[in-house]
């Protein structure tokens, strides 16, 4: 049986003659310090694209048109399953995860405990956010993916699609200023080029003067057949996709929306024999076709009618 | 001559003069064979061929990434860490469990016992000898069984754990609380069986 100091010699003989023999080299500094460089640089880019995925959520969040959902949807409930964008959910998240494992591989990393690890990579990827999305980066970055990726469902393609929507009563497009006959109606072109002439004689003011200004702008109202290019104008809406819209503009653009839909719910009442609405029914010329529309049906009942 | 009689040179003093001479690596490798070949002994690798090879390969490890040593860890905590990680991929190539080992002998059960913790408590209330003990610790879940090893029979401190198994300090502790319960319920379950 070999001896205790036998076997230490001969281990430590048989480990110099590896080292001489494979020629093994200590890796050099450089190598642990790009090593460790490359980990918080992987920390960092996640935590990055893990902001902007946070920007980009925050700008879809805060710009979905919640002013004009009972345009567009059913209930609240129904446009909030369509408006949250999972699909950065889903790239925060994935980022969140990376940051964590990056941090956990640190020199050091391990000996924080995993709720500090995720709730700091978490907290500096939506500090990050919010600050990017002040800056509008959000708006930006979804933007920019949308042009430059078909597949990419960017928040104003989305848009589109739901407010270019003859059949469903929505339309979005411009005026042109084109003699019509009679004088209630006007030319209007979509943006998938389709003309319009349109009713607008229960627009109002506002209404008007927005068609006016030759710019973007949704419509709601009602097209009893798509093919012959009539349009029945109920209320037009900026279209607010062209900058980035405060939170009061939004507010104040959805107390416009409820306002025009609760105007029309009016004329129901009128026509429902409301008394004190009498002469408003004797002025009348005609029955309101924009009463009957869906967006108006859907507006929830007033505070003093419940 | 002030007297004071020199003290042997630190592992971290070693690991920088190896850096510069590869001859001080023998020194580290003096000190840490017995302790090593121990640890992966109560890792599982049992026979001596395979412990020597095994050890080997911690030690060429060691040499190789010595420029990549964490002077703010101790040198056996990042030691002790690469002969775990070596013992655990030794099993894993090999496709085999850790298995029956001696963890424990007769003295190291004693100075288990004499440890002031609840675990030691639990061996001592029951009686248990050195054999029992070691069925008993074979029985235990790895994660348990690993911190239990570094605590009880390699005598390290929390945070000497933390470094070896990279995990946090506090795991640590929760690991240890609960291998002592599994450890309570298996030396139950010996004695039942006795």
């Amino acid at each position: 049986m070999k001896k205790p100091d036998q076997n230490e010699n001969n281990l430590k003989d048989a480990l110099f003659k590896r080292i001489e023999s494979e020629q093994v080299c200590p890796k050099s500094r450089f190598f642990f310090l790009c090593r460790e460089c490359s980990v918080w640089l992987f920390w960092v880019l996640s935590v990055v694209v893990g902001a902007m995925a946070v920007a980009v959520s925050l700008f879809v969040v805060m710009n979905r048109q919640y002013a004009f959902y009972e345009a567009t949807h059913d209930n609240w409930l129904t446009f909030m399953v369509e408006a949250l964008p999972y699909l950065w959910f889903l790239v925060f998240g994935l980022m969140a995860y990376f940051a964590t494992f990056n941090i956990r591989h640190t020199v050091r990393g391990y000996r924080y405990p995993a709720w500090m690890i995720v709730g700091s990579s978490v907290a500096m990827s939506v500090v990050v956010g919010v600050l990017l999305q002040a800056s509008d980066l959000g708006h930006v970055v979804d933007n920019a993916l949308g042009t430059h990726i078909k597949m990419y469902m960017s928040q104003e393609k989305m848009e589109q699609k739901l407010w270019q929507a003859p059949a469903e009563g929505r339309l979005l497009g411009q005026r042109v200023f084109e003699d019509t006959v009679p004088s209630t109606t006007v030319v209007f072109v979509d943006v998938d080029g389709g003309r319009w002439v349109m009713d607008v004689s229960e627009l109002n003011e506002r209404d008007l003067t927005l068609l006016a200004t030759q710019k973007i702008v949704r419509l709601i109202g009602r097209s009893s057949d798509v093919d012959s290019g009539r349009f029945y104008a109920c209320g037009a809406f900026p279209w607010m996709m062209d900058r980035a819209m405060s939170l009061e503009e939004m507010r104040y653009e959805r107390d416009m929306f409820i306002k025009r839909m609760r105007e029309h719910a009016d004329e129901i009442e009128i026509r429902a024999g409301v008394p004190e609405r009498a002469e408003l029914v004797a002025s009348s010329t005609n029955k309101s076709v924009c009463a009957s529309i869906q967006s108006v049906r859907r507006m929830p009942a007033k505070e003093a009618d419940r | 001559m002030d007297g004071t009689p020199e003290l042997p040179p630190s592992d971290e003093e070693i690991v920088k003069l190896t850096i510069s001479d590869k001859e001080h690596f023998g020194v580290l490798v003096d000190r840490y064979q017995a302790k090593l070949t121990r640890y992966i002994a109560r890792l599982g690798v049992r026979d001596p061929e395979d412990q020597s090879d095994v050890l080997q390969d911690i030690f060429l490890k060691t040499y190789r990434n010595i420029n990549g040593f964490d002077t703010s860890l101790k040198f056996s905590s990042w030691v002790y860490r690469i002969a775990h990680n070596e013992a655990i991929s030794w099993y894993r190539k090999k496709n085999v469990r850790p298995e029956g080992h001696l963890i424990a002998d007769g003295e190291e059960v004693i100075s288990f016992l004499s440890a002031k913790e609840d675990a030691a408590d639990v061996v001592f209330d029951q009686g248990i000898n050195a054999e029992v003990l070691n069925r008993a610790l074979l029985q235990l879940d790895n994660k348990y069984r690993e911190v239990i090893i570094l605590r009880f029979f390699e005598h390290k401190e929390y945070d000497e754990i933390s470094d070896i198994l990279k995990i946090p300090v506090g795991s640590v502790g929760t690991l240890l609380h609960r291998g002592k319960k599994q450890l309570q319920n298996v030396l139950n379950t010996e004695k039942l069986r006795i």
